[in-house]
């Protein structure tokens, strides 16, 4: 009960809480990146946004007050001042107005913490961390075997999906700062969290926990749709693979054969069955490549085959750089093509 | 009691003003003088280093942590440079994890903490109007101990093969880790723990049986009543993280899978018995440097500390709400949010005890006549950083909140301003403040104010755009990132900031280096401060207080003008040296009465040695080389026993000695009453709560684990483990006999139990060992712990059995007599929690299957 | 000068005899904070790995603990504030070197660790009072 009325309380106030960043246009600017936690675009990012600047207006408050305080007594009025003023300050200061102030906040910041864990309905995801990439699948409502896709998150908006999180070996954080805050993933423990998306378009997440040489290059793709555009990406990603549509392509598809790619990836519908690395099906269509490190561009893909160790520190993957030109640039159109 | 009792102070206490008014004749002055210089003389020339004075153990300690400082700066230094502009690639991905490794630990284990010790260890004893610390030798085993440790850890980088896993070392990240990288880490760092552990033991020693007559605890300065609660904290938050290292290495080295999940294990626990100590290690840092702060503050005051009281509860209150707060570092980890409550409400609680601290230094200035100095002025600054680090850390601990900037740079801001204003800050003022005190001479006023502007400076412009890196979705531990993401500018304003905090810190340690012979003599009371180490000898005597002097007040330099000429003059206790022998007063705990008169030790070689074979003891088997390190562990049990045998517990010349004003104190005790029993007390203390982590952890894993212990598991046998219980309880039960049966003068009756219960522990031993046998340690977590509770009892029956023979050949040579026992009176004790370890261990391993 | 060679009493034994109760005060209101904090973490997390049905029990079994552990502190902070006797002596700083203010000032400490240790446990049961699932 509580925690509605501070929701309503809360809600009333976001506009007037807005105001510093109005003050300063170069935050404002600031906060529009597509990883910020200042610019979200789901209901949980957009509590956490209230609450930050809830608590930064009064922190800084609290900060002039503490700090004129000290300025005053050392600098402008030196001479001893009375005796029962000082003591009192340290009854009032030091403890009835921080427990009331603390008490408050806790209260506040409890009060949002069940509905940032509500149960998802619909759709489940499972997002199992990888060194260092994102494993996907998506589980519809009453499916009963996963669409599989990897490093790039997709959800419908205005509905809750829950998200369950795992890895395979080290310890990970799932993190969309558009959209909520993060969830470590750790090897044989399942981790939930759920997220709402509300509003349509294109953010990015990054791995937040320090997970070897790659940490930082182990990033995805999110993009929120509303539910119908949703759904018929959805039966698109389930599908099999292209064929190959050109020359290239084909003999592209010959070259991923011949170098074994098949043993660690796979592009359903053909041979390749690798679940040792990400699921190539539907690379082309993605967003990125090596987990939100490279553009997919025929000239990406090209780098990517040829130098992934140099692009991605300890990446299992090894680096084909023996392979001629024209096989890299027939294995990059087969890969481009796989939409 | 009758007049030839020599256990108990004879005299009157305390001193009439008559008894202080009387003059010393100067020909005694001049003869107790020359005594007690001649007592605390020095080692000259190469011996130098073989001092165990607090003046230069604590000096090195400070240079030499200030050392590992500024070497874990410049690798913020080359980190800031690589992050300064996006997809740099100044520096590999691996030696950024490398550096960004060593910085934090470094700046946590080998500066932070061991900072406190050294300026608790240089200037405690001065508080306190003492002689020296009641351990010596102790200290100085640390310190060698902490040099050699951190040479090594910060040496690795040298070779390329530091570790990478980040300063707190998560599995199965680090446990996964090839190279020696982790093992380095864990082992070099076990032993400055155990370094950090005796100096916590030396510095509660020392403010509870060390303190000037008089000085009881509602007049204890500030400062002591920090290292108190410190010492204390330092005792129960580092033991969680020994245990934590002993099942990191026993996976490490013989792949037992206490953090595998794929066998049972589960990296959580290492979680939680890491931050156990780690939150409680951020106030370890904090609450001693607030000190200098508390010290400080009156002297600018001109007035006494207001809220003295609250002060005190503030400290009290803080170290046992430190231990309530760890979870906070996990908040993203998945636990329950009714779990992530209660630790979130804990770490909004200790808020107001810290804030009461601030308010009573607002308060102290708001009735004192501030007359502001250089180390007011870097106290300013940090209280300008550490709210604004406070603050940030109250938004923190709204878990909510803290899902959103966990682990990204927003941490990284409000870490440093917490550390900035709460440690490094602080501990400048104290530099500045103190220097007069330690070197006789004074800082430059000039450079001070530059060094001050250059640093706050720096510091703001590098650590404030960090909370919005942060929140524009920076995560941590990143060694690159992308253009696009928008980071660029902040990181190149915090890049240059960084330049300016170096910049600053040039200016001061050129302040603190430059030669300053031409400098005037310091006046003894620079500031006119009003505490006891003001009465220092200027120049400088190595004798700590020419005569130790009965106190009344908080402040003995303000309220009693004759103090310093009485002091000076021999007026006081223990002038003189009749025998040529360092000694110290030891009082009371609770009204500082005077007790004792400790004799303390001197210059030595065996405390190098002893850590240079202990360090040998951690450092092979880093490289897996375990012959060369079971060697060289049994060369430092040697060292330390020859070190025990020939300094401790010695026999005294003469039971009693007039310790001056009338009263004659005893030279010699044993048990409670002798420092030495305390210590050994405190570091058992210690020693239970490393277990009590260990069994912790098999209860974590009966809680998260559903295959805790796994179906048909095989158990430890029964019947061998309550041999096991029953031959250590009656080997306890022997050495406590001896202790009285030695007492009561029927030494041949003691030295036979002292005889039996060795090849009884080493029984016990042996059956536990056997009860282990048919189980696999490296197939599941439920063997493997059963197996480190047996490793854990038979190492310490081990030390048990020493502490045997070593009280029979003390008994047999004479050196242990029925009236000066008091090593039994410690063995006894070290049996004591002994005894309660295998009862815990065999509870655990032979009922707990049955109960599960 | 009479008792001038008389042997002090054990003075370290009749010391800790006189302060007895104040340092259990000081001591054992903190130390009900570590229980009820143990109590409700422990409580927590064995009720929602083994039986998250029984939570509903577990959260009103925790607010009587609460109850308990408040009783428990305010009554130690009363007889220490009787021992501070601050009311009497008017004196809240106790500064000086005699056995009377030194046991004032452990009253004073004991009350003032009491509401510490209250606040500590009030914030504590503020969870148990708002979270009512184990997600």
């Amino acid at each position: 009960m509580s925690g509605g009325l501070i929701r309503t309380l809360h809600l009333g106030s976001t506009r007037r809480t807005r105001a510093p960043m109005l003050i300063a246009p170069a935050l404002l600017a600031a906060c529009e990146g597509q990883q910020s936690a200042l610019a979200p675009a789901g209901s949980d990012a957009r509590v956490l946004d209230d609450l930050f600047w809830v608590m930064l207006v009064g922190a800084v408050i609290l900060w002039l007050l503490i700090n004129g305080l000290f300025f005053y007594v050392t600098r402008i009025n030196r001479a001893a001042l009375s005796r029962r003023f000082a003591n009192g300050l340290i009854v009032v200061g030091g403890v009835i107005f921080p427990t009331v102030v603390l008490g408050a906040l806790l209260t506040y910041g409890l009060s949002i913490m069940p509905d940032q864990r509500a149960p998802g309905e619909g759709l489940t995801l499972r997002v199992t961390g990888e060194q260092w990439w994102w494993r996907v699948e998506y589980w519809p409502d009453g499916a009963d075997a996963p669409i599989i896709a990897a490093n790039e998150i997709r959800l419908p908006t205005g509905q809750r999906s829950e998200i369950v999180l795992d890895s395979a070996r080290v310890i990970h954080s799932f993190w969309i700062p558009a959209l909520g805050g993060k969830m470590d993933m750790f090897p044989g423990r399942e981790s939930r969290m759920s997220l709402m998306p509300e509003t349509p378009g294109r953010w990015r997440g990054q791995c937040a926990e320090f997970c070897g040489a790659s940490h930082a290059l182990m990033a995805f793709d999110v993009v929120a749709m509303p539910l119908a555009d949703f759904t018929a990406w959805l039966q698109m990603q389930a599908a099999p693979a292209r064929p190959p549509a050109t020359d290239a392509a084909e003999r592209g598809a010959q070259i991923f054969a011949r170098e074994g790619c098949g043993a660690c990836h796979a592009v359903r519908g053909t041979e390749a069955r690798g679940a040792v690395g990400p699921d190539l099906t539907h690379v082309g269509s993605r967003l990125s490549l090596g987990a939100g490190t490279l553009k997919t561009t025929l000239t990406d893909f090209e780098r990517w085959i040829t130098h992934t160790g140099a692009i991605k520190p300890e990446v299992e993957m090894p680096a084909y750089d023996y392979l001629t030109d024209t096989d890299l640039s027939d294995l990059a159109q087969y890969l481009k093509g796989l939409e | 009691m009758s007049d030839t009792d020599q256990t108990a102070p004879i005299g009157p206490y305390p001193p009439t003003e008559a008894m202080l008014a009387e003059p010393v004749p100067s020909e005694e002055q001049a003869r107790t003088k020359a005594e007690l210089k001649a007592a605390w003389a020095p080692p000259r020339g190469w011996r130098y280093f073989t001092a165990v004075n607090n003046s230069e153990v604590g000096l090195w300690y400070a240079l030499t942590a200030f050392g590992f400082m500024l070497l874990a700066g410049v690798l913020a230094l080359v980190m800031r440079l690589q992050l300064a502009v996006p997809d740099n690639d100044l520096i590999s991905a691996d030696r950024f994890n490398q550096f960004f490794t060593m910085h934090g630990s470094a700046m946590m284990f080998l500066f932070a903490v061991p900072m406190f010790e050294a300026i608790a260890i240089l200037i405690l004893p001065a508080f306190l109007g003492g002689r020296d610390m009641p351990f010596p030798r102790l200290s100085a085993f640390g310190f060698w101990c902490f040099v050699i440790g951190g040479v090594f850890v910060m040496g690795s980088l040298l070779f390329d093969s530091a570790p990478t896993a980040g300063w707190f070392m998560y599995p199965p990240l680090a446990t996964h880790d090839e190279g020696p990288g982790s093992d380095i880490w864990l082992l070099g760092l076990s032993f400055i723990e155990i370094a950090s552990i005796a100096a916590a033991v030396e510095l509660i020693v020392g403010a509870l049986k060390c303190r000037p007559p008089g000085m009881r605890v509602n007049i204890m300065p500030l400062y002591v009543w920090y290292v108190l609660v410190v010492g204390g904290m330092i005792l129960f938050a580092f033991p969680p993280l020994i245990a934590g290292d002993f099942l990191f290495e026993l996976e490490r080295s013989f792949d037992w899978p206490f953090f595998d999940p794929t066998r049972g294990g589960d990296p959580m626990l290492w979680q939680h018995l890491f931050w156990i100590f780690g939150h409680p290690e951020v106030y370890i840092v904090f609450l001693p440097s607030i000190a200098i702060a508390a010290m400080v503050v009156p002297t600018v005051a001109r007035r006494p500390i207001v809220g003295y009281s609250w002060i005190v509860l503030s400290a009290v209150g803080t170290g046992f709400l430190s231990f309530g707060l760890w979870v906070h570092h996990m908040f993203t980890t998945g636990l329950p949010n009714l779990s992530l409550g209660f630790f979130s409400a804990a770490s909004e609680a200790v808020v107001i005890p810290t804030g009461i601290q601030l308010f009573a230094f607002a308060a102290t200035l708001i009735a004192g006549r501030v007359k502001t100095s250089l180390p007011m002025l870097w106290i300013a600054g940090a209280l300008a950083i550490f709210t604004a680090g406070g603050l940030t850390g109250v938004m923190l601990a709204i878990a909510p909140f803290n899902w959103q900037v966990h682990d990204t740079y927003f941490i990284v801001a409000h870490l440093h301003y917490t550390l900035f204003g709460g440690m490094v800050f602080p501990v400048i003022a104290g530099v500045y403040y103190f220097y007069p005190f330690i070197r006789k001479k004074m800082l430059s006023e000039r450079l001070g104010r530059w060094a001050f502007w250059l640093i706050f400076t720096g510091f703001n412009v590098t650590f404030l755009p960090m909370h919005l890196t942060g929140l524009l979705g920076m995560p941590r531990r990143v060694f690159t990132y992308s253009a696009e993401m928008g980071w660029g500018w902040l990181n190149m304003i915090s890049t240059l900031g960084v330049f300016v905090i170096a910049a600053g810190f040039i200016v001061f340690v050129w302040d603190l280096l430059r030669p300053k012979g031409n400098q005037t003599q310091v006046p003894r009371n620079p500031w006119d401060a009003g505490t006891l180490e003001w009465s220092h000898d200027v120049p400088e005597e190595y004798w700590g207080a020419r005569s130790i002097p009965h106190i009344t007040s908080r402040y003995p330099l303000w309220d009693d003008d004759q103090l310093v000429t009485r002091m000076d003059a021999g007026r006081y206790y223990l002038p003189d040296s009749p025998h040529g022998h360092r000694e110290t007063l030891v009082s009371s705990m609770i009204d500082a009465s005077p007790e004792l008169v400790q004799r303390v030790t001197g210059p030595t070689w065996i405390t190098l040695l002893a850590a240079g074979f202990t360090g040998g003891a951690f450092i092979f088997p880093t490289f897996h080389m375990y012959p060369p390190a079971i060697v060289s562990g049994a060369f430092a049990v040697v060292c330390i026993l020859w070190w025990l045998w020939t300094s401790t517990a010695r026999l005294p010349e003469d039971e009693m000695r007039d310790a001056g004003l009338g009263l004659r104190l005893p030279t010699y005790a044993s048990g409670p009453k002798a420092v030495g029993w305390w210590a050994v007390w405190i570091t058992m203390l210690g020693d239970a709560t490393a277990f009590a982590s260990v069994v912790f952890g098999f209860f974590f894993y009966w809680t998260a684990k559903s295959d805790f212990p796994p179906e048909g598991a095989l158990h430890a046998t029964p019947a061998l483990v309550g041999l096991a219980v029953a031959a250590l309880v009656t080997s306890w039960a022997l050495t406590l006999g001896a202790r009285h049966w030695n007492r009561a003068g029927r030494v041949g009756v003691a030295r036979a139990a002292l005889a039996a219960a060795p090849m009884l522990t080493a029984g016990g031993c042996g059956a536990l060992i056997l009860s282990v046998q048919q189980l696999e340690p490296t197939s599941h977590v439920y063997p493997a712990i059963l197996w480190a509770l047996m490793i854990w009892v038979v190492a310490h029956a081990l030390v048990g059995i020493i502490m045997q023979l070593y009280c029979l050949a003390g008994s047999l040579t004479g050196k242990l007599t029925p009236r000066f026992d008091a090593d039994l009176w410690n063995s006894t004790l070290f049996w004591h929690f002994l005894c309660l370890t295998a009862l815990v261990c065999g509870a655990i391993m032979g009922l707990a299957p049955k109960v599960l | 000068m009479t008792c001038k060679h008389l042997p002090r009493p054990d003075e370290e034994h009749r010391e800790f005899r006189e302060e007895a109760d104040s340092l259990w005060r000081i001591t054992l209101s903190p130390v009900t904070w570590v229980a009820h904090f143990l109590l409700s973490y422990i409580v927590v997390a064995v009720v929602c790995a083994k039986a998250p049905a029984l939570l509903g029990t577990a959260r009103i079994g925790l607010l009587v603990a609460t109850l308990l552990a408040l009783a428990v502190i305010v009554w130690l902070g009363l007889r220490a504030w009787r021992q501070w006797d601050w009311n009497n002596t008017g004196d809240y700083t106790n500064p000086v070197g005699e056995a009377e203010d030194r046991h004032q000032f452990l009253g004073h400490a004991a009350v003032l660790l009491a509401l510490i240790s209250a606040i500590g446990v009030i914030y504590g049961t503020l969870p148990v009072l708002m979270l009512e699932s184990c997600r």
